[in-house]
């Protein structure tokens, strides 16, 4: 069995039925005119058919996982930064936190404290220049 | 149609909009020639900048970074075997090997001769097929466009390769996505969960930054490998002798022509275009046995293949309103922000603004021709900047670019679910491209099919046998079926 190609599976089957609740909760329209539940009610019936035909190939799948996720820790380095970064969206000192966002990254990936440095401050002053005088978006 | 066509040129020669498209084919050029930056990603996150601009110029920024990067992704593919691009993927077969034989800046003439040639040569398919298609197209009738876009969807399954299921769910991911917001026909707010941020449904420009912008540096990310050194030294001769252009051209007007036809298949690109032109010049050419080696015919018929997808594309996007691969279904976001829709009505209603697209293309393909054989050089030592910078920077300006739109902090949010769940699909071979397709034909098709049976009054069958949208009909069925026969017969053959 492939268990990820399974779990794929699993969540769209999941995410079909959730859908399907949803579209039915909508006015089903009148009389032959279909009403605003009958497209996402035809496409949650299809992803659940399609779910099932992928879990059926996951289970007769003899290969295994498949390919390794790969450097999990760098992702979710990169993927954390960025999700705490955008938490303290329009909290002020843009050009500040965006430097300091970008230090944390260089730095995760091995990029010396001065090129870091250097880089994350000619990004941060670029794209505030850019954006913030130039396009004149509010980005504070 | 003259006074149209002498307005779209000098709308082209303003100083600014030429301004923006050489900016463009830099900028395009950078992306491409940076493995891990894609023309998709270079589109996409420059988007949102165009907002500022008039529609010409904005288009000329893009449509300078679409022609500049794909051309360029063939800088890396032929110095160190790394393709800038998927399109280049068949340039490093013939173009490493080229370069390994002290060969390189030969290789990297070609690239940038044939990969103009190829651009060339689709958009004079554009400018002779667009009109009449569209002409035709301006018949359709909402069921029409229902069996079009329902058509355009089932490609999905097609360009899918290995994985037709997966392929599937992902179109019908992107469908169910483009359901949230007003009801098209009754404004009865669907999946909106009371937030009035959901009512004109998910921003079509920051999904996009996170599918191909944050989710491609994700997958760099844990993808890590060491980058090739880039060989030093000179590259040599740049330009081919009177006698290699001879034994090229066949095979780049091969190239040119099927890259062409796979441009303008829905969801089909450049990647596709380029490998199936390398094989059939291979196929075709008495020396057989060069390709693979160093070939500079099969360099040629891939890069120019590569190159010509974007005129095909081009055609389907602006006739049909549908994507012909990923970029130009960002394009449609783009024409979209300027109010201008992609379709048949934009030949009758704006065709100054088309011819405009046209003569952009072409200069564009020109500066592209010129910057590869002047620029080789600098470009090559643009592949020396270590991947965190590049990382650092797409993913800033993917955010900045998501909230300029409209100011929005929920269309950053939009831009970092979608690179997520675009970095969890990829690492499960769950491919992009349908669930685009998806997002966009989604509302095209909801909204024609439930017109049309208004119009018909609810009759079904009198709806769906007209002659065209039967038409469609089978040809849906075709393209759902028919990858699966192959996919047996592949299976079933080397027993």
């Amino acid at each position: 069995m492939n268990v990820r190609d399974a779990i794929l599976g699993g969540l769209f089957l999941a995410a079909g039925a959730a859908l399907s609740l949803g579209a039915a909760a909508l006015p089903p329209g009148a009389g032959e005119l279909p009403g605003p539940g009958f497209f996402p009610g035809t496409i949650a019936g299809i992803i659940v058919l399609l779910a099932c035909a992928q879990l059926y190939s996951a289970f007769r799948d003899r290969a295994g996982a498949g390919p390794a996720i790969g450097d999990i820790r760098g992702v979710g380095a990169a993927a954390g930064l960025l999700f705490v970064y955008l938490l303290l969206w329009g909290t002020g000192w843009f050009a500040l936190r965006t430097a300091v966002y970008l230090l944390l990254l260089l730095r995760f990936f091995g990029q010396g404290w001065k090129p870091a440095a250097a880089v994350s401050i000619t990004i941060a002053a670029a794209v505030t220049l850019a954006f913030q005088y130039g396009l004149r978006v509010s980005l504070e | 149609m003259g006074a149209d066509l002498l307005a779209g040129l000098a709308a082209v020669f303003e100083w600014q909009t030429l301004g923006f498209l050489l900016a463009g084919v830099a900028l395009g050029s950078v992306f491409g020639a940076l493995p891990g930056l894609t023309a998709t990603m270079g589109v996409a996150v420059l988007t949102p900048l165009t907002f500022w601009l008039s529609a010409e110029q904005g288009l000329a920024m893009l449509l300078g970074i679409y022609g500049g990067a794909i051309p360029a992704g063939g800088i890396p593919a032929i110095l160190i075997n790394v393709p800038g691009t998927p399109a280049s993927i068949a340039t490093a077969w013939d173009g490493y090997p080229l370069s390994q034989q002290g060969r390189a800046g030969q290789a990297l003439g070609a690239n940038a001769i044939f990969s103009a040639l190829g651009q060339l040569t689709s958009i004079f398919f554009l400018a002779v097929a667009a009109f009449p298609i569209a002409a035709f197209a301006l018949r359709f009738g909402p069921a029409e466009y229902f069996g079009l876009a329902l058509f355009g969807i089932s490609l999905m399954a097609g360009v899918s390769g290995r994985y037709v299921v997966k392929g599937l769910l992902a179109g019908m991911l992107g469908l169910a996505v483009s359901t949230v917001g007003l009801d098209p026909m009754t404004a009865f707010p669907r999946f909106t969960f009371g937030q009035s941020e959901f009512l004109d449904g998910v921003s079509f420009v920051p999904v996009m930054i996170g599918l191909f912008g944050l989710a491609e540096v994700l997958v760099q990310i844990s993808e890590r490998h060491s980058k090739p050194e880039v060989p030093a030294g000179a590259l040599g001769r740049v330009l081919p002798s009177a006698s290699e252009a001879k034994t090229m051209l066949p095979s780049a007007a091969l190239g040119a022509g099927l890259g062409t036809l796979v441009g303008a298949v829905p969801a089909a690109g450049g990647d596709i275009g380029s490998v199936i032109a390398w094989e059939q010049a291979r196929r075709l050419s008495p020396e057989k046995g060069k390709f693979g080696k160093g070939s500079l015919a099969g360099l040629a018929a891939s890069c120019s293949a590569a190159n010509a997808a974007i005129g095909g594309a081009m055609t389907t996007m602006l006739t049909l309103g549908i994507p012909g691969d990923a970029v130009s279904a960002i394009l449609i976001g783009a024409l979209l922000i300027h109010g201008i829709q992609p379709g048949p009505l934009l030949f009758r209603d704006h065709r100054a603004f088309v011819f405009t697209l046209v003569f952009l293309m072409v200069l564009a393909a020109l500066l592209v021709m010129l910057l590869g054989l002047l620029g080789a050089r600098p470009l090559a030592r643009v592949l020396r900047v270590p991947d965190p910078w590049l990382w650092s920077g797409v993913t800033l300006l993917g955010a900045v670019g998501a909230y300029a739109l409209n100011n929005a902090v929920v269309d950053i949010w939009a831009m970092f679910i979608a690179g997520i769940a675009g970095f969890l699909l990829r690492k499960v071979n769950v491919p992009l491209g349908p669930l685009v397709l998806g997002l966009i034909l989604g509302p095209m098709m909801e909204a024609n099919l439930r017109r049309a049976l208004i119009l018909s009054r609810g009759d079904w069958l009198g709806t769906l046998t007209r002659p065209i949208v039967l038409f469609f009909l089978l040809a849906t069925l075709a393209s759902l079926v028919l990858p699966l026969i192959r996919r047996r017969q592949a299976e079933s053959g080397p027993r």
